[in-house]
């Protein structure tokens, strides 16, 4: 069954939270830790891993023929096709209409002369002698796209990248594509320092970052002043996510720590002016039922929250009463409904019920409870 | 009417809707002027798929034309003397004028599922001008997308009152006229099509033919140009082409080809 839900405007909710007056007693002067320092003295344990180019950034090495290629378009297009109704459970099924549209843009990263050569066949005089150059040998592409269909390799991992917000992160196997509702988090905080300055002038925490997604488009909102500290226990999340800070040229303002959740952020106790996390909320239970893609394939560390699924989330919640700063933000991405409540009554009830004000369920572009937001006291 | 329309492309995206959308799915709240129709609902369905449609998505295009047709009998004229020039308003201040929805399958989303699903739909909340956004890889794109398929539309459907008598084009106007308009004050080049400031001088285009009954060489007239020249610059958008000859086939005048 599928369902149409008008979203709620971010602005509407965000806005009716706690006026923030930046004249407050409670909020300290920033205080600048050295990043370079804490850099130094930590050394990263990854440099071993090399992350993989996309395919979209590869060089153009294989001059094909068109006539061979457009045999490939007609072979990737007819097993597109094929997939239809294959399978009753129609949460696990691929779904044609997309398949095409993935195909489509498969070609835009591997072809490097104007993808219409492929896509608008008929209007072309030349009878496919021409030569394209491609990203990748023609022998790959066929491999690629059985990939996707039989193995249910997600697109992501199969062209290296995931266009998110208005970023292009690579992303592979071992780290957790990045979701379009996690756009919001980013959209929150920048609502946030828009509206208060306050928020530009001190460190940002993204928890379990993986790809870096969360990090960077922070960075990015936060202007040139922002400082943002990513971390992750995965060693080749860590990889990806500095490589593509590195390809945002952001490592003046992002700085990636390996570790477990607060672990590698022990020098910023009762420093930071915000916490951000997308960490893993599925319950142990849903991971075997979880879809091809996504069960097969993307890092269960990143998605297995325990029996609940808020193991890492009840973690992160006393994590924040210690780390942020009087009048620090954080922002949670949860399983939705059920759990994002169950987390607002912790905080309000367990021995976390004084730190925390304003605290807030924000729904995702579905409708689903998706978020928990809230200020330290 | 248009939204019945979107919602009959997205019975083709999407199956399972079928059985649910039509009551989630209300009117849209559109201004309706009485005194003239100008657009027929058999334009507006064409032009959301050509306006849909305008990336190559060859598998989605070629089915698109089938999925419309069955309700040519409303109007969603948006026409108002007293409305903003909706076109002036930056892309943030016209989102707050909008609500985005978007679509996606039921069940947990989040880390669950990996589905390019991230449609965004924006309706226009002033007119109930609907537009949206699939293609994209991203749902940051797809909003941008939407956006600017909203101004096309706004400038399609929105019409503003001209006094012919004391006609004095706007400056948005003039610089998607042809250099040999001899209305143009600057010899700056003229805007094309392609460019996303085409959109307001079509509107206000829109607004002079439609203050002249569909006439095209009364139009030109007024434009300092022949009525070749105009047309030429009538054929060169689809959307312009199809809103002037929505307008002549209700005053009974052929179409422009």
């Amino acid at each position: 069954m599928i369902r149409i839900f008008p979203s709620l405007r971010l602005t509407s909710l965000l806005s009716a939270a706690k006026p923030l007056c930046s004249s407050s007693p409670a909020k300290k002067p920033p205080q600048y830790t050295s990043l370079t320092e804490s850099k130094s003295s930590r050394p990263t344990k990854s440099l071993s891993i090399t992350p993989k180019t996309p395919l979209y950034l590869r060089t153009p090495s294989h001059a094909t023929s068109l006539s061979e290629v457009w045999k490939w378009h007609d072979w990737a297009k007819d097993l597109a096709s094929s997939v239809e109704e294959s399978s009753k459970n129609s949460e696990d099924t691929l779904d044609s209409v997309i398949l095409h549209r993935e195909l489509k843009w498969l070609i835009e990263d591997s072809i490097v002369d104007d993808p219409l050569v492929i896509l608008h066949r008929s209007e072309i005089a030349d009878n496919g002698e021409k030569n394209v150059k491609l990203r990748a040998s023609l022998e790959e592409l066929y491999d690629l796209w059985r990939q996707r269909i039989e193995k249910r390799r997600p697109f992501q991992y199969v062209v290296g990248c995931e266009h998110w917000r208005d970023l292009v992160l690579c992303v592979e196997e071992g780290v957790l594509i990045p979701r379009p509702e996690t756009e919001l988090i980013v959209d929150m905080v920048e609502e946030l320092v828009t509206r208060d300055e306050w928020f530009k002038k001190d460190i940002w925490a993204d928890l379990g970052t993986g790809s870096g997604a969360i990090a960077i488009g922070i960075a990015k909102v936060l202007g040139s002043r922002g400082r943002v500290i990513a971390t992750d226990l995965s060693p080749v999340a860590i990889a990806v996510a500095g490589h593509n800070v590195q390809r945002y040229s952001l490592e003046g303002m992002i700085e990636v720590r390996e570790g477990s959740w607060f672990e590698p952020l022990k020098d910023l106790e009762g420093k930071l002016v915000g916490l951000v996390s997308n960490p893993p909320y599925i319950p142990s239970d849903d991971i075997p039922g979880l879809q091809a893609e996504v069960g097969r394939h993307e890092p269960k560390l990143a998605l297995d929250g325990g029996i609940d699924g808020t193991d890492s989330l009840f973690h992160l919640c006393h994590g924040a009463s210690r780390m942020l700063q009087p009048g620090g933000f954080f922002v949670f991405e949860t399983n939705g409904e059920k759990q994002s409540k169950m987390i607002v009554d912790y905080m309000m009830t367990s021995d976390l019920k004084d730190c925390f004000s304003d605290l807030k369920i924000v729904s995702d572009f579905a409708g689903i409870n998706r978020f928990v937001t809230g200020f330290r006291l | 009417m248009a939204i019945m329309a979107v919602a009959a492309l997205f019975h083709a995206r999407f199956p399972l809707l079928l059985r649910r959308s039509i009551p989630l799915l209300s009117a849209p709240t559109s201004v309706i002027y009485n005194h003239r129709t100008l657009l027929s609902d058999g334009l507006s369905t064409r032009l959301c798929s050509i306006l849909r449609y305008s990336s190559s998505d060859g598998v989605n295009g070629g089915s698109s034309g089938g999925d419309f047709g069955n309700d040519n009998d409303s109007v969603s004229v948006v026409s108002d003397v007293q409305s903003p020039n909706y076109l002036k308003f930056t892309d943030e201040e016209l989102m707050k004028q909008c609500r985005l929805e978007t679509f996606r399958v039921s069940g947990p989303g989040g880390q669950h599922r990996n589905k390019r699903d991230s449609a965004v739909r924006l309706k226009h909340l002033p007119t109930g001008i609907v537009a949206q956004a699939v293609e994209d890889r991203s749902q940051h794109k797809n909003r941008a997308s939407a956006l600017n398929r909203l101004r096309t539309l706004l400038a399609i459907k929105v019409r503003n009152k001209v006094d012919i008598e004391a006609y004095a084009p706007p400056p948005e106007l003039l610089q998607i006229l042809p250099p040999k308009s001899t209305i143009r004050t600057s010899s700056g080049s003229q805007i094309g099509p392609n460019n996303p400031k085409f959109v307001p001088g079509m509107q206000a285009l829109l607004d002079v033919i439609s203050a002249s009954d569909g006439s095209i060489a009364d139009s030109a007239k007024l434009l300092g140009l022949s009525t070749g020249g105009l047309s030429r610059l009538i054929l060169s958008h689809d959307g312009l082409r199809m809103a002037v000859n929505s307008m002549r086939a209700a005053k009974g005048i052929k179409p422009l080809k």
